[in-house]
């Protein structure tokens, strides 16, 4: 009997041993340039799909997919197919460094596009020594100032502004907007919040109270109850600066529901926190949503009268079925029509080299929805360098703040914030770029 | 099997062991010395739950705080205080342990879910504190570099084949440590008091020291443990140890089997092995997005509770029934 | 130039210390929900349940269907419930049962229930992503959420939070009185003692401890259905309050109901006071703190049972 069992466990555990050895196996063959073939570039993007920060970026990869289909059925990237691998990394930094490195030594893409998060990719990029073998880290979904590092962080290009830059943005439009008014900002406690922070110190904007920063997941129903009554007592009609996620700024506008503070402040929220979608799903009121204001360098997903919005939606009705079109949904397609130009911009010779500095030299002047200009230098590896200032309806729409789109233009220094003239670029016909 | 190894003996096959790792280190490529790293470091941190829940008979639900202790102590050392890695990771092992002596001075009043609640708040809470000492780098964190591998070795000798040779080396070390210290008095007296505690009180053991100290070692173990995890990821930073983390290691030291250190490479293995397997399984079936989604959560859960149902006391049990007799 | 403004005055001070206490008295009485549901488990079958996050979501995921069909939260409310008996029942009776026939004796018992608790977490929340999908979801509260007007002021309590303390009042009530009053209480309260010698007395050991999973599992729907409305839906929803919950219910001593909701309410008031005058960044670490300070003071709990202790 202890006999039998034992050989039960043996089994098993040989079982085990040699499943795991099965996957630990087999290196895939080295070809001149990694993950590009005569017919197929392959591409890898690490990204939270599981856990609560799957529930807004989840869309990310199958949006990107999606586009990629599209262009893959009109010919792909001179004649080869883009595949794109997707890995689960549920925002936490380990697995972001083991799955970003599998996507590296076994899956052999060529580059990474979109990988999110700042804890997460910092890990990541020395883990997978993205550095050490010049892998392309294109378009990265955080805004974190360092990564703007090019020493740190040789091979990758942001696409987000930072977030010290839209704090800049934000601090000129409450000055030119709200003048004289009490400010409070209420700010997620990490890189996101103290980014934040500094931009404002940078914009020379004194808030009137000690910023509220909040450990992730402390600002509950009760919390932000408990700080509203507090700012509710400021005279006059103050300004509260939001910057966090969605899910925070909608358990703050909850909050003021049940106190009937939404009039009293003007809100602003942050553009990570301001998915007008996310906000009603999350059940809060279309009226409380009428009259945010918020910052953006994207068009709104619900403007159809975008010719890249309306381009973008057709392709997801057509090669994301199921899927809502919405502002993560926008951002994603747009990110991948920008790794389709930076392919091509590298020429038929695909090399890694080749890719940073096509993106170094022409980046600047890629199509993108984006309606700021992009920075993309041999110097600068931040994308979108500025902000619109937005205002939310109670549709969900967002529309340019006092009925004119105006284009606030900034850096992550010190530099002021100034109004840029930018036109972007005309979309290439069907949103396939031509470019080279 | 059924003997008692002398510490010769053992010291042997720990180097034995640790010539077969040297040797087939040469043999496998980047990638799975990337994933032999993390399995010597899960191996690791398993041997510390085994330590305290298996032979001092208390249930840590934070272990993942302890070893983020380590890991921030030991960078520290290394990027802030300019030292050695070695003193680096010399220091995880210490300062962890000085945390866990001070907590196990708690623990040792707290019986079975009363310290699981404690460990549990602990590990929710002292990660958020890293964000608010700015010399902890908040979320980029600190980075954890043991530099590049000497020159001696070779063009060839890459990162990982660097990475794997410290954590296989100081896991073994580690682990020797631990199962000599396993087979002395020291050790009978532990199990006397995980057997039966109020005979092991009643026969003179001080009960409530012997658990402090298991704590306290078992800190140590851990904080080596995370000192050498944030090496791997080359940094660390708060949300690097979750409570998933903690939740992992007690999956693995049940598969491991809870009474003796000879599985703990298993559950290291598997820890490793498992949501790699889930998502090679699921790139190979497709299916619906929301389906290839889910099912490694499913797949990974699935077979931890397998490994419960089927092998709960782990390859271990029949060990363990021995010592009783 | 930004205008600076002055420091609060008394009136303000008095909001907010009133504010503290009614933004505790909802937090006191969130905990309290899956407190209950801990301690229920922990009474019948010497179990910390970690799958009672996702069992609770997963019933009010159930709750959420009929709503979108019906459109009435009372009806989700009674069904959510009486699913969440089922599925404790069934928990326990196909998955809990057989591990215990394995697992019987050492430190195994401790750590054994814990990981396929855990497990089963992931696959209940794995399941749930699959149905419904990994995106938000909200239920509109069935009272109102407005916070109450007084002396012309509105406070930070609403109907909504006055139904989650009562519905908690009641639930605790009711349980007592089951366990105390009652031939299934006592039966209860013996198979979780002693086992062995209530199945010598006769008493259905195995159906008993099942019992109390499915009131348990009961309590879960109750709580995730008056939870949510004040929260969002997804998969995780419940993790974190499962964590507070717990410690609430090791406050309280693990084996009492009443204990359970008074540790929740002490951790209620000690997070919202110490993030209210010190900083919000204590949070997370004063659960911490407080649980500390209990059981330094009381090893086993405020309200344990003295016998308990060793368990």
């Amino acid at each position: 009997m202890i006999r039998n069992k034992n050989m039960k466990r043996a089994s098993l555990v040989s079982a085990v041993i040699a499943t795991g050895a099965m996957v630990l196996s087999t290196l895939p063959a080295q070809a001149a340039t990694p993950g590009v073939t005569a017919s197929e570039i392959k591409l890898g993007i690490s990204s939270p799909l599981t856990g609560s920060a799957g529930l807004s970026y989840g869309k990310v990869p199958g949006a990107m997919k999606a586009y990629f289909s599209y262009i893959n059925a009109n010919g792909g990237v001179y004649g080869r197919k883009i595949n794109l691998i997707s890995r689960d990394d549920k925002y936490l930094p380990t697995l972001a460094a083991t799955q970003t490195t599998n996507l590296v030594l076994k899956d052999n893409v060529f580059a990474l596009v979109g990988a999110l998060g700042t804890a997460t990719h910092s890990k990541a990029y020395k883990a997978a020594a993205l550095a050490k073998n010049n892998v392309p880290d294109l378009f990265i979904n955080t805004g974190f100032s360092g990564f703007t590092d090019k020493t740190k962080y040789p091979t990758t290009f942001m696409v987000l502004p930072t977030y010290a830059m839209e704090a800049k943005v934000i601090a000129k439009a409450i000055k030119d907007n709200f003048p004289g008014q009490a400010t409070f900002l209420v700010a997620q406690d990490d890189e996101f919040g103290s980014d934040g922070v500094a931009g404002f110190k940078t914009a020379g904007h004194t808030f009137s109270a000690a910023p509220i920063l909040y450990p992730q997941g402390s600002m509950t129903a009760a919390r932000a109850e408990a700080a509203l009554t507090a700012l509710g007592a400021t005279p006059g009609k103050p300004v509260v600066v939001l910057f966090g996620t969605t899910d925070v700024t909608a358990t703050i506008l909850k909050a003021a529901e049940k106190l009937a503070l939404t009039t009293k402040f003007t809100w602003y929220a942050g553009s990570v926190g301001a998915d007008a979608n996310t906000l009603l799903a999350l059940g809060v009121k279309p009226t409380t949503i009428d009259g945010v204001i918020t910052a953006s360098f994207m068009p709104d997903a619900k403007d159809m009268t975008d010719p890249y919005v309306q381009q973008f939606a057709d392709i997801n009705a057509k090669y994301n079925k199921g899927i809502t079109f919405d502002n993560y949904v926008l951002a994603a397609m747009n990110s991948a029509m920008l790794t389709v130009q930076a392919l091509r911009a590298a020429g038929k010779d695909l090399t890694r080299a080749g890719v940073i500095s096509a993106i170094e030299n022409k980046g600047a002047n890629f199509a993108s929805a984006g309606l700021v200009p992009l920075g993309y230098s041999p110097t600068s590896r931040i994308g979108y360098n500025g902000y619109w200032v937005a205002q939310l309806n109670a549709k969900g729409e967002a529309k340019p703040y006092g009925g004119k789109l105006v284009i606030y233009s900034t850096d992550s220094g010190a530099g002021a914030v100034s109004v840029s003239t930018f036109v972007r670029p005309t979309m290439p016909k069907n949103g396939i770029p031509t470019n080279s | 099997m059924s003997k008692q190894v002398s510490t010769k003996k053992r010291t042997l096959l720990f180097v034995a062991f640790g010539w077969v790792l040297l040797l087939l280190g040469d043999r496998v490529g980047d990638l799975e010395l990337y994933q032999g790293s993390f399995v010597a470091t899960y191996a690791l941190a398993i041997t510390s739950i085994i330590l305290l829940t298996g032979y001092s008979g208390q249930l840590s639900l934070g272990q993942s705080a302890l070893m983020a202790v380590g890991a921030y102590a030991g960078a520290l050392t290394i990027f802030n205080a300019g030292l050695h890695p070695i003193i680096g990771l010399f220091m995880a092992a210490l300062v962890a342990g000085v945390f866990g002596l001070i907590l196990g001075l708690i623990a040792a009043r707290l019986s079975g879910p009363y310290l699981a609640g404690t460990t549990l708040a602990l590990a929710i809470s002292l990660p958020t504190l890293a964000n608010q000492f700015p010399i902890l780098g908040a979320e980029e964190g600190i980075v954890f570099d043991v530099g590049l591998p000497p020159a001696r070795f070779g063009e060839d000798f890459s990162q990982y084949k660097w990475f794997f040779w410290i954590s296989a080396l100081a896991s073994l070390i580690m682990v020797w440590f631990i199962a000599n210290l396993l087979s002395t008095k020291y050790g009978r007296t532990f199990r006397a008091l995980r057997d039966n505690p109020i005979a092991a009180e009643l026969s003179g053991i001080n009960v409530g020291r012997l658990k402090v100290t298991a704590f306290a070692i078992s800190s140590g173990v851990a904080g080596l443990s995370g000192g050498l995890l944030v090496m791997l990821i080359s940094g660390v930073s708060p949300s690097a140890f979750p409570l998933s983390l903690s939740f992992a290691l007690l999956g693995g030291a049940v598969v491991t089997g809870l009474y003796n250190l000879k599985g703990v490479i298993l559950g290291g293995l598997v820890l490793v092995a498992i949501p790699e397997i889930a998502d090679s399984l699921v790139s190979r079936i497709g299916g619906s997005e929301g389906f290839i989604t889910t099912l490694p959560g499913f797949l990974v859960s699935a077979l931890l509770i397998l490994a419960v149902v089927f092998t709960p006391n782990g390859p271990g049990h029949l060990i363990k029934r021995h010592h009783k007799k | 130039m930004i205008r600076q403004f002055a420091l609060p005055t008394w009136g303000s001070k008095m909001t907010e210390f009133i504010t503290a206490i009614l933004t505790s008295l909802s937090s006191g009485a969130i905990y309290a929900l899956m407190a209950l549901a801990i301690v229920l488990v922990w009474r019948s079958t010497r179990v910390i349940n970690f799958a009672q996050a996702g069992q609770a979501v997963l019933t009010t995921y159930i709750g959420y269907t009929v709503i979108q069909r019906t459109g009435s939260y009372w009806l989700a409310l009674v069904v959510a419930v009486i699913s969440g008996a089922i599925i404790g029942a069934v928990i326990d009776r196909f998955f809990m049962r057989p591990i215990f026939k394995r697992v019987k004796s050492g430190p195994i018992v401790m750590i054994a229930p814990v990981v396929a608790t855990l497990g089963l977490l992931g696959i209940i929340q794995a399941i749930i992503g699959f149905i419904w999908g990994l995106t938000n979801q909200s239920i509109e509260a069935p009272v109102s959420t407005g916070g109450y007007k007084v002396m012309g002021k509105v406070i930070a309590f609403s109907s909504y939070n006055l139904l989650v303390l009562v519905a908690v009042a009641i639930a605790m009530l009711l349980l007592t009185i089951l366990f105390q009053r009652t031939n299934i209480g006592l039966a209860l309260r013996a198979s979780a003692y002693s086992p062995e010698i209530a199945r010598l007395s006769g008493i259905k050991v195995d159906a008993v401890r099942t019992l109390g999973w499915a009131i348990a599992g009961a309590s879960g729907g109750l709580a995730g259905m008056l939870y949510i409305p004040g929260y969002f839906l997804y998969p995780n929803a419940m993790d974190l309050l499962l964590v507070f919950g717990f410690v609430a219910a090791v406050i309280g001593g693990l084996e009492s109901l009443f204990g359970a909701v008074a540790g929740a309410m002490i951790l209620g008031f000690a997070i919202n006071f110490s993030t209210t005058y010190i900083s919000q960044k204590l949070f997370f670490p004063t659960a911490f703190i407080v649980l500390v300070l209990v059981l330094l003071i009381k090893p086993s709990g405020l309200f344990a049972a003295k016998k308990s202790r060793g368990a």
